[in-house]
């Protein structure tokens, strides 16, 4: 599975991180399953490693994992038959490249069933588990420049970056964040201000959004205008489908 | 021998960590709570009735804002003074730079994340 092997890389560097964190070999594994979310375990790794106080380390993390709220709601429509243990277990299991492969395929392939979309997060829950294994071993047998390691969460999160632009508006609301997070982590000397201009970034983006969506102006059709994206995202498979 | 790892900043850092393996515990069973609640309740509640329209455009800028704000924190803030530095990070500007080319090539995750790893790797030996 091609999904599997994709989880290798960063799973071996998220490994690598949590073992400069402090955690164990038993601490690695536990969190790779539990919160099985490579964004998430890159961030708690990092975190840990400049000591944020552990509340602020929870929020930002709750806030990280709020992407799934979208995730989940969007593959809900698929599972209105299934029984509410399903669901958890689903739910649980549900990661980004995951819900990429299963709504693919819910969207295309008619005979897919929810029975095997959960085979598909469970058979990736696993090769990310081991991934993150083999990291720490890693990890504790050789010494390895952190800084270069580290890297691999920006880089992990420039990519889910750019798989989100879709059109000019969320570009803006981008480089607004970027701003304003500079701004309120400067402002508050802590990690809080991620937080906050996190907030701040998705409100405007929501009430811009809902402002321009009731006018039909020229402003509308240029900030709803395309950039050229990735080809093949979640919004390119459900315009096909709608068309 | 304490004064030797301080002045060592990066591997002071994780070695003089203020947590032991329970607050460890607690942290990762708090993260777990944080990582099931938002996977769960809209599926959960969805899959019997319809999404609000609100709920869905708050949600579509809440990813991109916070993936924003946390690469900026990881590019140009310095965290232990939390100040800004627009040219700290020279090499991973520029590695920066090449994941995203990478990604709007290939749309590959571990390809992005890799050929960020290894520019950064690359940059950072040659400087």
């Amino acid at each position: 599975m091609p999904l599997c092997l994709s989880y290798l890389p960063i799973g071996l560097a998220c490994g690598i991180l949590l073992h400069a964190a402090g955690f164990n070999f038993f601490m690695t594994f536990l969190v790779s399953v539990v919160v099985f979310s490579g964004g998430a375990q890159f961030l708690i790794a990092s975190l840990l490693t400049i000591n944020a106080p552990l509340l602020s380390i929870v929020v930002t993390l709750f806030f990280l994992e709020l992407r799934y709220a979208l995730l989940g709601s969007s593959l809900s429509k698929y599972m209105r038959n299934q029984p509410q243990r399903f669901i958890w277990l689903f739910s649980v299991s549900l990661n980004d490249e995951n819900y990429a492969i299963n709504y693919l395929k819910f969207a295309t392939d008619k005979n897919w069933t929810p029975r095997q979309a959960l085979m598909v997060e469970h058979y990736s829950l696993i090769s990310w588990a081991l991934a993150n294994l083999v990291g720490s071993l890693v990890g504790s047998a050789i010494s390895i420049n952190l800084e270069i390691v580290d890297f691999a969460l920006t880089a992990l999160f420039l990519y889910m970056i750019v798989m989100q632009v879709r059109n000019r508006l969320t570009l803006i609301i981008g480089l607004l964040s970027a701003v304003l997070a500079a701004v309120c982590l400067v402002a508050t000397k802590s990690t809080i201000g991620i937080i906050i201009s996190t907030l701040l970034a998705s409100f405007v983006g929501f009430f811009i959004e809902s402002r321009l969506r009731h006018t039909n102006t020229k402003a509308e059709k240029w900030m709803f205008g395309k950039v050229r994206g990735p080809a093949m995202t979640r919004k390119t498979i459900e315009e096909k489908n709608e068309s | 021998m304490d004064n030797l790892l301080l002045s060592a900043p990066v591997i002071a850092q994780s070695v003089t960590s203020t947590m032991d393996s329970w607050d460890h515990l607690l942290l990762i069973a708090l993260a777990a709570v944080a990582a099931f609640i938002p996977r769960y309740f809209p599926m959960r509640f969805f899959t019997k009735r319809e999404i609000p329209e609100w709920f869905n455009e708050w949600m579509k800028y809440v990813p991109v804002s916070l993936f924003t704000a946390l690469v900026v924190k990881g590019i140009f803030i310095d965290t232990a003074t939390y100040s800004f530095h627009l040219f700290g990070h020279v090499n991973q500007i520029i590695a920066a730079v090449i994941v995203i080319i990478v990604t709007y090539m290939t749309r590959s995750m571990a390809l992005s994340v890799l050929a960020g790893l290894a520019a950064v790797a690359i940059i950072t030996f040659m400087m």
